[in-house]
């Protein structure tokens, strides 16, 4: 396994060039995409120098984000990611060159990010908006057929991943956000005025989360209950800014509530998408018991009309060979 | 028709003259057979008979034969008063009408009437919608002399559902395929045929469709077909991805030429090996493809399967990205020429062919951008170039798809640190530009057994190469390159047509071949469809 990892390594090193394949740019982010953006980010808080190669293509490929170095590949979908892979052949590990950090409150860290904080990005992103971030980061380049099928599948996935019903969809909406809640304030302890999550030395715990905050503080609406949340702890506002300006070069304050990004594109398209920002599954809700005498109503009258249309066609079939037409032959007679 | 049998009447043959039917006595006489013009032609005399002894049946024989007579020295002008349908319950007149009755009132003359008549026969069948066709010319109104009624009766499909399977070859498909269908004859009385299709290919194809088929849709006179299908295609082995298609086409005109059609189709390219190179794997995602295929044909040879005598050609022009600039965008061509030519012994002949295709990117920057790898040719397979007329793709004694640029596949590392794994291997990428020939001598075998059983042998030579002109790289292109890099094989083989297949045995030589092509010097065996 040494000879294996240091083969790994060693390719790396030998790599003239790094090319990290991404989702597209957006919103004022290097890539818009909330699973690709802690892999740049990780790579640039390694101070590794990489190219960025866009995938417009693919937006529901597993294996996106991926680096290459060399012939070699290091795919999201195998070996637990780009940022485990990178660590576990020793090609960039943050977290060895700060051995004093713990790492079970790194790991318990980095899962409270990967699951809580996920799931309530990607629920506000698929289920909540009405579609045209996830529409201008991941299907505005593909023709528009093939880009709303794919859209209404993500959808879809995401609600059964999270286990969204119709009727259980308030409920779930409250748990995601009471976690994401609780999150944020075990991250605004951890992080009380450092500059990193854990003892002032970066780790990959800090690339997860900066790419999580960076996209809900730039691309979601101002409308977004996430981003609302996310604001009330202003030292992890605070860590965001100054990680943008750093690792990011960008000088805009993503945090303050006001659309004002110069080098985004999309700066009306966040206050509008906030315009029509509507919170779904409450007035889902409402409205089902309604809905659902309609509905049955009106099955019952579909059915009706279909075996009154059945009677009449049978009680007239048994008449149609007289309709046939008879071009007799023309007997002279 | 009711013959005007009596020798008396004038040069114009009035039908009136003819005894008029009766419906309680008729006798239909057999099938006849008339010669115009050396084609055999068929059709049915009604006529009344008196049963009065040896006496009339004379008369009539004599009349009979004086019909004949006259229709075979001299043109007997006719018109057609009124063309009749009859046995078609679900059929609409308009559909039979529109197929035949042009024809059927163009006729001037009796015999010419006659040819007519089997013409329209043969079109009615193959509308593929009635059990029997029938048509019967009967006499005009009295009133109007020198006019007959044309009767059509038809008897349409008892069973209106057929299944059918079997191994068929399609044009576009490289090989053979088991195909299962479905097919409903004439739901809606449009002479419309729905089918429901499954097939699996040799070459790990799968597709799943449905069709429709209309003989002609109001003022359209060429066929109308109209398909759906979702097809899956498994290229791992050779360029390391595998494609999923949906789509839908529509087949705008079709003739023995020429043939229109139009294609949209949602196409999927993935890896499930994540091995792929990095050349295929920036092609990996999803496309959608909108393009026209235009085909112009002429197949003057004397076989398919085994073409001694006469001339092909084929020119296939494909234009993709009628949709907006996120769709697919390129310009397909390929020619293909054929010719056969007989030796005098041996039955032999010998069939040369050259073939040539390229692809060019359109849009914005079109010089510097790719061509996808689907629409890309590739050289190699084992079938044979001389059946089929769009045979570019094959070059005996190398694998499918295994000539022209290649790419080496992900490493991993892990894998080659080890020190006993096998190179990586590559993904052949395929060429926007092929040019490929081939000159085949077919003879007979001296046994007869072997002649009997059209067992044959063949010694060919082939030859071709394929290259890269996408992203800037036709500025590198030289043609005095691209002659000496030309892979060429020749061999000598039997050729079995059997009743499922055509089976081929051949020892193919490699000539000459570049370095990452994989051809192989030895016996190979083809199977190709029997037609």
């Amino acid at each position: 396994m040494a000879s294996a990892a240091a083969a790994a390594a060693a390719e790396w090193e030998a790599a003239e060039r790094k090319v990290l394949v991404a989702r597209k740019p957006c919103f004022g982010l290097p890539t818009a995409c909330p699973t690709s953006l802690p892999v740049l980010l990780y790579l640039r808080l390694a101070e590794v120098p990489f190219d960025i190669h866009v995938d417009t293509s693919f937006p529901d490929a597993d294996h996106i984000p991926y680096v290459e170095f060399g012939d070699c590949v290091a795919f999201n979908n195998e070996r637990g990611g780009v940022i485990e892979y990178l660590k576990e052949e020793k090609i960039v590990d943050l977290n060895s060159k700060h051995p004093s950090v713990s790492p079970a409150d790194v790991v318990s860290t980095k899962a409270m990010v990967s699951t809580w904080l996920m799931d309530a990005l990607q629920y506000e992103l698929w289920v909540v908006t009405d579609g045209s971030i996830a529409h201008d980061i991941y299907f505005s380049d593909l023709p528009w057929p093939i880009g709303k099928t794919l859209h209404w599948k993500k959808a879809r996935d995401v609600k059964q991943l999270l286990g969204i019903t119709k009727l259980n969809a308030a409920e779930k909406e409250e748990e995601i956000y009471q976690k994401a809640r609780a999150a944020y304030g075990a991250l605004s302890l951890i992080l009380g005025d450092q500059i990193f999550l854990f003892d002032n030395s970066p780790t990959d715990a800090d690339a997860l989360f900066l790419g999580h905050a960076l996209f809900v503080l730039s691309a979601l609406p101002d409308a977004s209950v996430l981003r609302g949340t996310l604001q009330i702890y202003e030292n992890l506002v605070n860590f965001v800014e100054h990680h943008k300006v750093r690792l990011l070069g960008d000088s805009s304050s993503p945090g303050l509530g006001s659309s004002t990004s110069p080098s985004s594109s999309t700066p009306r398209k966040r206050a509008s998408a906030g315009q029509s920002y509507k919170p779904k599954p409450r007035a889902k809700k409402e409205r089902t018991v309604e809905e659902k005498k309609f509905r049955q109503r009106s099955k019952y009258f579909l059915a009706a009309q279909l075996v009154a249309v059945l009677v009449f066609l049978s009680l007239m079939g048994v008449d149609s060979s007289e309709l046939d037409d008879d071009d007799g032959i023309d007997y002279e007679d | 028709m009711a013959a005007a049998a009596d020798p008396a009447a004038d040069q114009n043959p009035n039908p009136k003259g003819a005894k008029p039917h009766e419906p309680n006595a008729e006798a239909e006489f057999a099938e006849e057979e008339y010669d115009e013009d050396g084609e055999e032609e068929e059709y049915e005399e009604e006529e009344e008979e008196e049963l009065d002894g040896p006496a009339a049946a004379a008369a009539e024989r004599e009349r009979v034969q004086s019909v004949f007579q006259r229709l075979s020295s001299d043109p007997v002008a006719i018109r057609v008063h009124d063309v009749v349908i009859e046995g078609n319950t679900k059929t609409r007149d308009e559909v039979i009408e529109a197929e035949v009755a042009d024809l059927l009132r163009a006729a001037p003359t009796v015999q010419d009437l006659l040819h007519a008549a089997s013409v329209a026969t043969s079109r009615l069948h193959r509308l593929e919608v009635f059990d029997a066709v029938k048509i019967t010319l009967d006499a005009g109104p009295p009133e109007l002399p020198g006019t007959t009624n044309v009767v059509i009766e038809v008897v349409e499909a008892a069973n209106p559902l057929t299944g059918s399977a079997g191994v068929y070859s399609k044009p576009e498909a490289r090989s053979w395929s088991l195909e299962g269908s479905l097919k409903l004859k004439n739901p809606f009385g449009y002479g419309d045929i729905w089918d429901a299709s499954g097939a699996y290919g040799w070459d790990q194809t799968t597709e799943v469709g449905v069709g429709v088929y209309l003989p002609r849709f109001k003022s359209i006179p060429t066929p109308l077909m109209a398909r759906a299908s979702l097809s899956s295609q498994d290229w791992l082995k050779f360029s390391s991805y595998k494609e999923q298609l949906l789509g839908l086409s529509f087949g705008l005109l079709s003739t023995m030429k020429h043939d229109l059609s139009y294609n949209l189709t949602w196409r999927t390219l993935t890896d499930p090996s994540r091995a792929s190179s990095m050349a295929i794997r920036r092609q990996l995602g999803h496309n959608l493809l909108s393009a026209l295929k235009y085909t112009y044909k002429i197949d003057q040879r004397d076989s398919l399967l085994r073409p001694t005598k006469g001339y092909a050609f084929q020119s296939t022009s494909q234009i993709g990205g009628l949709w907006d600039n996120k769709g697919l965008r390129f310009f397909r061509q390929e020619f293909d020429v054929r010719g056969a030519v007989p030796l005098g012994f041996y039955n032999a002949a010998l069939n040369v062919g050259v073939g040539a295709g390229v692809i060019l990117p359109l849009g914005r920057g079109f010089m510097n951008s790719s061509s996808t790898v689907p629409d890309r040719f590739f050289l190699g397979g084992q079938s044979s170039p001389v059946c089929s007329v769009s045979g570019l793709s094959s070059l005996l004694g190398f694998r499918k798809r295994g000539v022209g640029p290649t790419e080496a596949r992900r490493l991993d590392p892990n894998e080659s640190g080890s020190g006993s794994a096998a190179p990586p291997g590559r993904d052949y990428l395929g060429g926007d530009l092929a040019v490929s020939a081939f000159a085949d001598l077919s003879f007979d075998l001296p046994l007869k057994l072997f002649r009997d059983a059209g067992i044959h042998g063949h010694a060919f030579l082939t030859a071709g190469n394929l290259a890269k002109l996408s992203e800037g790289e036709y500025k590198n292109f030289s043609v005095s390159q691209f002659q000496r890099t030309f892979r060429s094989s020749a061999g000598v083989g039997i050729i079995l047509p059997t009743k499922l297949f055509r089976v081929e045995v051949n020892y193919c030589y490699i000539l000459k071949q570049a370095e990452h092509d994989s051809g192989k010097t030895g016996i190979q065996f083809s199977f190709s469809s029997p037609m």
